[in-house]
């Protein structure tokens, strides 16, 4: 890690306008200056050397946070009325959650309300939830809600717009509902007409390549699947013995990241989860050309995709491995890390076309939306049965106002809901290569509006998309069980889906 | 068994190699926990010792250092944010006033239980102990959503008494078992000879018996000790502010990916206590793994 | 013993009943007895009466329902692959360790310099807790990056198309090397137990007799720890017949189920799938399986604690 002198001069003039515009303090300001001066030092390098490729952009200093003024008074008078109370929040560790978490003291300073946040890995944040809903416990006061789990959940949580009517004097002022991304209120947040949470993270499919070795090989950006498919074999074939593969995938067995992967490809090729009439369409003409494709794109990807999840897909594409990817846009604020050896050389694209044309909504069933960017969203809801109800609510409304929401963005450069946050100037700014990089923002503001997909919402969801379909995918594509033949492992999960289904009352 | 220097010499050679093998793991950990993360993944090669060590992950972790502080020193404020979540101080006082208090109430329940089943005759002592015993065979899976409901309901959850219980009752049947062993060592004579002087039970056990065991109840709570530091399922459960170590480093995989760094870090130092104790106490445990199948 | 309880009557003439005096075993067990049955029977007994309800995912709703789980477990195959794998996992992984354990006692139990500090050395592994060993095995089996895969790539042992833990047939394999590396240290500990406790005379008439040491090893030494291995290996087999943590951490059961154990399923279904009902049965069933395994070993080789 070097502190370059591009970087310098960025560091500098960043710190400057800071300064101009009263952000930080004028000794904040001197000594941001004085680092400038030392720079790299010779101590740095060594000891410190830096391993942090999903940098958070620059610290969220307290000074940076400037809350409109009614928002201040508001959080310190109305706020200020549970003063000592516990809110409790369990989450997966997202970008926004992390953020969050660091800068939560500033809401505690406002209005003396405590916030735990419980950080803990997805499948841990489903469980606990899980129990805490069925025992009607109210351990937590917010949930973190996977877009999968969104309808499991709905009955346990309490509509913010609603709740906003009910309780007028708790609504922050300039709160600005409309801001919020339309897709992401419909496609994430809303379920059977009920606004189930807001709106917390938004990480989507978007096609990422590596500019250098697509140059190098003459091959133009793909657009569509089938460009996409041949530049991978391409790729693969030349630059073997560099042990560089075409692309790299999250295929591993059992996990929720197969499924991410599975129905991308599945949308991309025409079809659809669900028919209309609620069975399962996974086994349909379309559908299996989809997992088809997926089987090849396997060969064509680093062997350790079947045991990777998105953890393991963002390590090959740092180390450099694979050279086209669709996949989640946030792994780009690491990529661009200081000590990635890929810095920079990552670009965002629109997700591929496809030629076989998209399955309508109307056509699919429990309220799935094909399209051609898998979105992994989460909403952040609040519990019926919290004990802490007001005191959440009003944490819950300062988490998503324009100001924090912009400032998570800010400090770890992934995709905000709102959109104030991707106009923010601050924002824009950052849309260079960096650490906490924002330039795929634009690509990802263009999905949302444009291509956003959406996997169904029904309340046995959770359990098909972590456990059935990424296991039954599982065997097929490690070769335990259908001898490689995608339609008998599909018409094996169709069976498994409809049964349930219908045990449960849905079919 | 000193045979010729040849044989000799072969032995030695074999038994570095075979704990060579063993330490192997523990060695790479070690050094991954110092290595940069472009060090841990690298797409040519393996990379042993070509890289820059850094004790960055150590900092954050072990001495709460937040990205933004580690920033201003190396003097660049890019690629850095704060670290509160893998701050790891509070965690390590969790366990240990966990792993000591269940440790402690587990020596005092099963050293008194297991001198009585040592030397009080009484019907049906050989099936008590068995179902003591079968107590370590339920898996704690089964137990979780019952056990959480319960300590909801008891206010244990989220608790360091709450795991402390759980963890006795993980424990329990193993310390009965090696403390039985223990107290079998010592011959029936010796609670004879005071009982003629006129002891009660109790003034034997605690005057007598006990002080020739301490070695055993050494050993025994070293193992408790370990066994309660390093249990991960029900401690996940059962608890949301409190962090017990397997639980925290467990909560280092994050949505865009883990933090191996901070994973290696941690883990190498929560081997750390327990290797020490378990050093301690090597000798006795070496003599009270027997496990009392030196009993006719 | 009757002086004995005489002694412990106090001066003011009140006599304890003989059920509390410390020559009855019962104040000397009720605590633990306490403790058993609040932490350990009475969760089982909610289990249990978990298992006997029907659960519909979509309302919610909980039915008084016993037969519904208990039928189903018969003719869930998941839950067949999943005894299979358990008890695979458990007879290799014992022998292994049973094995290896033995012969490294034997290598490391002598007086000679140096020979402290390797068996101090070789407790190491029992130290690092259980999900931790998963991360470690993991990272070191990792497809691309591991050290562990690569070395067995260049050693041709194995083709980097198919990664250890990414192959149904060797992703057990690579959970087992967890399980050995980490409990061989016990199965030593354990064994070296054993061998210094073992009478020395008859090795010296042995030797008389001209036995070499091999011979003296199977007729002496095997027999005469037979007990000590009987015991180790009940308590070793049940703690591997619950594994969890390596499998949850490296496979999450896969690929496919093929690394899925009774525990793992139970926590799938449990964690995923959010059956409370059918989890706990799958569990239930592992805790009477290893009960009878259990019972029939301890009849089969007589052993006595």
């Amino acid at each position: 890690m070097s502190f370059k002198g591009f970087d310098k001069q960025t560091y500098i003039v960043d710190s400057a306008k800071a300064f101009g515009s009263r952000k930080i303090s004028k000794r904040e300001f001197m000594r941001r200056m004085g680092m400038a001066g030392i720079g790299f030092s010779a101590f740095s390098a060594g000891l410190l050397g830096n391993p942090y490729r999903r940098s958070l952009g620059k610290p969220a200093y307290a000074a940076d946070i400037t809350l409109p003024d009614d928002q201040v008074k508001f959080l310190k008078e109305v706020g200020g009325k549970y003063k000592g109370a516990t809110v409790r929040y369990t989450s997966e560790a997202t970008p926004p959650t992390v953020v969050l978490n660091q800068i939560k003291d500033q809401f505690t300073n406002l209005t003396g309300i405590n916030v735990e946040v419980e950080i803990v890995p997805l499948e841990q944040v489903l469980a606990k939830a899980t129990q805490d809903v069925q025992g009607q416990l109210g351990s937590y006061d917010l949930y973190y809600l996977d877009q999968a789990w969104v309808a499991t959940f709905a009955p346990d949580c309490i509509d913010p717009i609603q709740y906003t009517k009910d309780k007028p004097d708790l609504a922050m002022p300039g709160f600005d509902w409309d801001d919020f991304s339309k897709p992401l209120v419909s496609g994430l947040a809303m379920y059977e007409g009920k606004m189930v949470g807001i709106p917390f993270d938004i990480p989507i499919f978007i096609l990422m390549y590596r500019q250098d070795i697509l140059e190098k090989h003459g091959i133009k950006v793909p657009t569509n699947y089938a460009e996409f498919t041949d530049a991978v074999h391409k790729i693969t074939e030349a630059e073997k013995a560099n042990n560089i593969f075409g692309t790299g995938l999250q295929a591993k067995s059992g996990h929720y990241s197969l499924e991410c992967d599975w129905t991308q490809a599945v949308w991309g090729h025409g079809g659809s989860i669900f028919r209309a009439d609620k069975t399962f369409s996974g086994n349909d003409e379309a559908a299996i050309k989809g997992l088809q494709w997926y089987q090849d794109l396997l060969k064509n990807a680093p062997a350790a995709s079947t045991t990777s999840t998105w953890d393991g897909q963002f390590q090959m594409m740092a180390a450099g491995q694979c050279a086209l990817v669709q996949s989640w846009d946030e792994f780009f604020p690491g990529l661009d890390a200081d000590d990635s050896k890929v810095k920079g050389l990552w670009q965002p694209a629109k997700p591929l076309q496809s030629e076989a044309g998209l399955r309508p909504a109307s056509e699919a069933g429990f309220g799935e939306l094909p399209n051609l960017g898998h979105q992994g969203g989460s909403i952040m809801g609040l519990s019926q049965y919290s004990k802490n109800q007001e005191a959440a609510w009003i944490f819950m409304q300062w988490a998503c106002s324009k100001e924090i929401m912009t400032q998570c963005t800010l400090a770890g450069g992934f995709a905000p809901m709102r959109l104030s946050s991707f106009a923010d100037e601050r924002v824009k700014a950052k849309a260079k290569v960096m650490p906490g990089t924002t330039r795929h923002l634009e690509t990802v503001l263009w999905t949302i509006d444009n291509v956003m997909a959406s996997e169904p919402d029904m309340p046995l969801w959770a359990g098909f998309a972590n456990n059935e379909i990424p296991t039954e995918l599982g065997k097929l594509t490690t070769g335990q069980d259908y001898g490689g033949d995608a339609k008998k492992c599909m018409d094996a999960i169709a069976a498994m889906i409809d049964s349930k289904n219908k045990e449960a009352g849905l079919l | 068994m000193q045979g010729p220097r040849f044989t000799r010499i072969l032995r030695d050679i074999t038994a570095v190699l075979v704990v060579g093998i063993f330490m192997f793991p523990i060695f790479w950990w070690g050094l991954t926990s110092i290595k940069p993360i472009s060090a841990i993944f690298n797409k040519d090669e393996v990379v042993f010792f070509d890289f820059e060590p850094t004790l960055v992950n150590y900092q954050v972790v072990l001495f709460g250092k937040s990205r933004a502080e580690l920033a201003i020193e190396s003097g660049s404020t890019f690629g850095v944010g704060g670290g509160s979540t893998y701050d790891s101080r509070k965690t390590i006082l969790d366990s240990t006033l966990v792993a000591v208090g269940s440790t402690a109430l587990t020596v005092f329940l099963g050293v008194i239980a297991a001198y009585a089943l040592s030397r009080i005759n009484f019907r049906g002592r050989q099936a008590y102990l068995n179902w003591i015993l079968s107590q370590r065979f339920m898996p704690p899976i089964a137990i979780i959503v019952p056990i959480v409901f319960m300590y909801h309901y008891a206010g244990l959850r989220d608790t360091i008494t709450g795991l402390i219980f759980i963890h006795t009752l993980i424990n329990l049947p193993i310390a009965v078992l090696l403390m039985k062993s223990f107290f079998d060592d010592v011959p029936v004579d010796v609670d004879e000879a005071a009982m003629l002087d006129g002891a009660t039970r109790f003034q034997i056990f605690r005057k007598v018996i006990l002080p020739l065991v301490t070695g055993g109840v050494a050993a025994t709570a070293v193992l408790c000790f370990v066994f309660s530091w390093t249990e991960f399922l029900l401690s996940l459960f059962l608890t949301n502010q409190i962090r017990t170590l397997p639980v925290k480093i467990s909560t280092f995989v994050t949505s865009t990916g883990s933090e191996w760094g901070f994973i290696s870090a941690l883990g190498t130092s929560a081997i750390v206590p327990s290797f020490i104790f378990i050093l301690l106490v090597q000798k006795q445990l070496v003599r009270g793994l027997t496990l009392g199948s030196l009993k006719d | 013993m009757s002086q004995a309880t005489v002694a412990i009557r106090p001066a003011r003439g009140f006599v304890l009943p003989r059920f509390l005096t410390s020559e009855h075993p019962f104040p000397w067990l009720a605590p633990i007895t306490a403790v058993l049955l609040i932490f350990g029977v009475y969760p089982l007994l909610y289990a249990l009466w978990l298992s006997l309800h029907k659960r519909n995912p979509a309302t919610r709703i909980s039915i008084f329902d016993p037969e519904y789980n208990w039928l189903k477990i018969l003719t869930d195959d998941r839950m067949w692959g999943a005894i299979g794998h358990t008890y695979l996992y458990t007879i290799v992984a014992i022998a292994i360790e049973l094995v290896l354990g033995l012969l490294i006692a034997l290598l490391l139990d002598t007086d000679r310099r140096g020979y402290g500090v390797l068996r101090a050395l070789m407790t190491l592994p029992l130290v690092v807790p259980p999900a931790v060993t998963g991360m470690m095995f993991l990272l070191m089996m990792d497809g691309s990056f591991g050290v562990l895969s690569r070395g067995l790539y260049a050693t041709g042992l194995l083709s980097p198309s198919t990664p250890i833990l990414a192959n149904s047939s060797t992703a057990l394999t690579g959970i087992l090397i967890a399980d050995v590396w980490q409990w061989t240290p016990f199965m030593v500990l354990i064994m070296m137990a054993g061998l210094r406790a073992l009478p020395k005379d008859p090795y010296e008439a042995a030797a008389i007799d001209g036995a070499t040491p091999v011979q003296a090893f199977f007729k002496l030494t095997l027999p005469m720890l037979s007990k000590i291995i009987a015991i180790a290996v009940l308590i070793r087999g049940v703690d591997l017949f619950r594994t969890f943590d390596y499998v949850k951490v490296m496979t999450e059961g896969g690929p496919g189920t093929a690394t899925e154990t009774l525990t793992a399923y139970a926590g799938t279904i449990y964690f995923k799938n959010a059956d409370f009902p059918y989890a706990s049965t799958i569990a239930l069933m592992t805790l009477i399986l290893v009960v009878v395994t259990s019972s029939l070993f301890i009849k089969i080789f007589k052993v006595r604690f």
